[in-house]
């Protein structure tokens, strides 16, 4: 496990105290190698977005740590610090929330662009609509606001400016579920282009098409624990926990598989 | 083809639904339409699915069907909605009243947030049940029991006491299919209902709106984007693309047989489909903005088979290109080839 990017050990989360005490995180450990695309499924409730938060550096743990190289993330103080701060990146789940409606797409990463890199404003500017672009943001629609935006166009700047950063791991909570299909799949491809340039992503969703189709581990929560992980393409072969095959039976148009392929 | 018709024997025709154009009247003289000529059945006891990207007129269609286009500003300006001798196009509030809940149930689209969060389930329901009836109070308590127990909630005596904020999202969503119940409407409405539940949450509430279609022989009509789901539940389904039908037809001709270029772009970009690994296949594309529609077909600048006829005119109307499967492209007869 010595090619782990950033690795997880025994990580427990709670929230509250005393008797109406919440464990949403109890005791996972995961690690993500440099290059590869993983995937945390769950449903609701589960903890995989609070896991998300931890590897991200947004929840210290209670117990376990989050070690990024050799170094622990939580140490004293700020999580990530210094320039570690840059290379794990987020993309949140809500298109709508996660940008400042005041500020066009081209500011929302401008500002990214200029905080992470020491850029003149015109640098900035250029550097930021030539992510866009490779985002198939527009110049145009870079300057309208995250309202007059499709909920598509909004989860791509937003993953446009957690690439500002150039990080080396994008932890995606659920990105897919608040947008169209033909929106789904372009940024799925986006995602896929990503992974081939040696990004690795850790992927939260409940979709599981998707993490079938874009991940090569996955790992299977319930209750805050991890029940099952293990290859995607054998977990869903062959699934083995009970809560994993029932999810897998409630994958809508699961029956065309076969067919289809 | 005849005998297919003969045999198959469609069921009664309960909602028709012709020419509809829905939009907002800006200016006395700036209209912007939303829908145009919407164009579908719905028969009773079957469950259609309605899908379309964001944008695409059907929210509004689901709207026109409960007369509260009103709230969000928009208008019917055309068309026909028959339902039971009425034109529920025309009928003002105070017949809408008689039909909204009572003959057409809704299921919101969201969970989370449909249900009042400081009345009790229980309250809610007895509301539902006696907004339109002159029951009594005891009598819609034990009415209000029964939709919950048809929902399959389970110890319905405590959910009735309980509030929103207590129960899960399947469970409040469960609720709210047990409101829409409480009149024996002749259809439920259900605008994305499984939106932010889970998959395995997703597929209980499906189940049980095919429960009850069965056990009542009530019409569902379902809205979502999601393709896979609709062929899993659907009996027949509608798509919509820039605010009008371009196809409609039975889930399994749709799907093995698809007569309008978006519907097999639809059917391509599907994920679970998709080998992992390899570029999914997208649509060119955004949707076209409402307003901004190309003239002839909406699809065009979109469609991989587009010619030039298909950029003239007006948006083409659906056809129907095989028995009870309607198209609304013009070169619907040469797609078969085509999409070998």
């Amino acid at each position: 496990m010595s090619d782990a990017l950033i690795e997880a050990r025994q990580v427990c989360v709670t929230f509250g105290s005393g008797s109406r005490a919440v464990r949403a995180v109890r005791d996972v450990s995961l690690h993500i190698n440099a290059g590869e695309a993983i995937g945390i499924v769950g449903e609701s409730g589960s903890g995989k977005s609070t896991l998300a938060r931890v590897l991200a550096g947004l929840q210290r743990p209670d117990q376990g740590e989050v070690l990024f190289g050799d170094e622990s993330i939580y140490q004293r103080g700020r999580a990530y610090r210094g320039d570690k701060r840059r290379l794990v990146q987020m993309v949140f789940q809500d298109p709508y929330g996660s940008l400042n409606p005041r500020i066009t797409a081209l500011s929302t990463v401008a500002e990214a662009v200029k905080f992470h890199g020491e850029h003149s404003r015109s640098e900035s500017h250029r550097l930021s609509l030539e992510l866009l672009g490779q985002m198939g943001i527009s110049e145009r629609d870079a300057a309208k606001k995250p309202r007059q935006l499709s909920g598509g166009q909004r989860q791509r700047v937003s993953v446009a400016r957690a690439l500002s950063a150039h990080p080396e791991i994008l932890i995606a909570d659920e990105p897919t579920s608040a947008i169209d299909q033909s929106a789904q799949a372009q940024l799925l491809n986006l995602f896929q282009g990503l992974l081939g340039d040696g990004l690795s992503i850790a992927l939260v969703s409940h979709d599981l098409g998707v993490i079938r189709y874009l991940t090569n581990r996955v790992y299977v929560m319930k209750d805050g624990a991890f029940v099952e992980s293990g290859l995607t393409q054998e977990v869903f072969e062959n699934p083995q926990h009970a809560y994993t095959k029932q999810l897998i039976a409630s994958i809508p148009g699961r029956h065309l598989q076969g067919a289809g392929a | 083809m005849s005998t297919a018709t003969v045999t198959e024997s469609p069921s009664e025709v309960l909602v028709e639904i012709r020419d509809l154009v829905i939009g907002i009247q800006r200016t006395r003289a700036d209209r912007l339409i939303l829908v145009d000529s919407a164009d579908f059945d719905i028969r009773r006891g079957e469950i259609l699915g309605l899908v379309g990207e964001s944008g695409s007129g059907k929210t509004m269609v689901c709207r026109s069907l409960i007369g509260t286009l009103k709230r969000r500003s928009a208008t019917i300006f055309g068309g026909t909605i028959m339902f039971d001798g009425m034109d529920l196009a025309k009928i003002d509030e105070r017949r809408w009243r008689s039909v909204r809940g009572n003959r057409i149930g809704y299921v919101p689209q969201s969970a989370l947030t449909g249900p009042n969060p400081v009345m009790t389930i229980g309250g809610q329901l007895v509301e539902a049940v006696r907004c339109n009836r002159n029951r009594t109070e005891r009598d819609a308590r034990k009415r209000a029991m029964e939709l919950l127990d048809l929902v399959h909630i389970r110890r319905p005596e405590v959910v009735y006491d309980q509030y929103p904020f207590q129960l899960s999202g399947g469970m409040r969503q469960r609720v709210m299919i047990a409101a829409a119940l409480a009149q024996d409407p002749d259809i439920i409405l259900a605008d994305e209902p499984t939106t932010g539940l889970d998959v395995t949450v997703q597929a209980e509430i499906m189940k049980l709106l095919r429960e009850i279609r069965t056990e009542f022989n009530m019409s569902v009509v379902l809205v979502s984007h999601d393709l896979a789901l609709i062929d899993d539940v659907c009996d027949r389904l509608v798509v919509m693309h820039g605010g009008t039908c371009v196809e409609v037809g039975s889930v399994k001709e749709v799907a093995q047989n698809p007569k309008h270029p978006y519907t097999i772009a639809l059917n391509r970009a599907r994920i679970e489909l998709a080998t992992p690994g390899t570029q999914l296949i997208t649509i060119r594309g955004n949707p076209p903005g409402v307003g901004e529609w190309p003239s002839g077909c909406r699809f065009s600048e979109r469609c991989e088979f587009v010619q030039d006829d298909c950029r003239v005119g007006a948006s083409p109307p659906l056809l129907e290109v095989e028995s009870n499967h309607w198209s609304a492209c013009i070169h619907a007869g040469e797609l078969g080839a085509a999409s070998e």
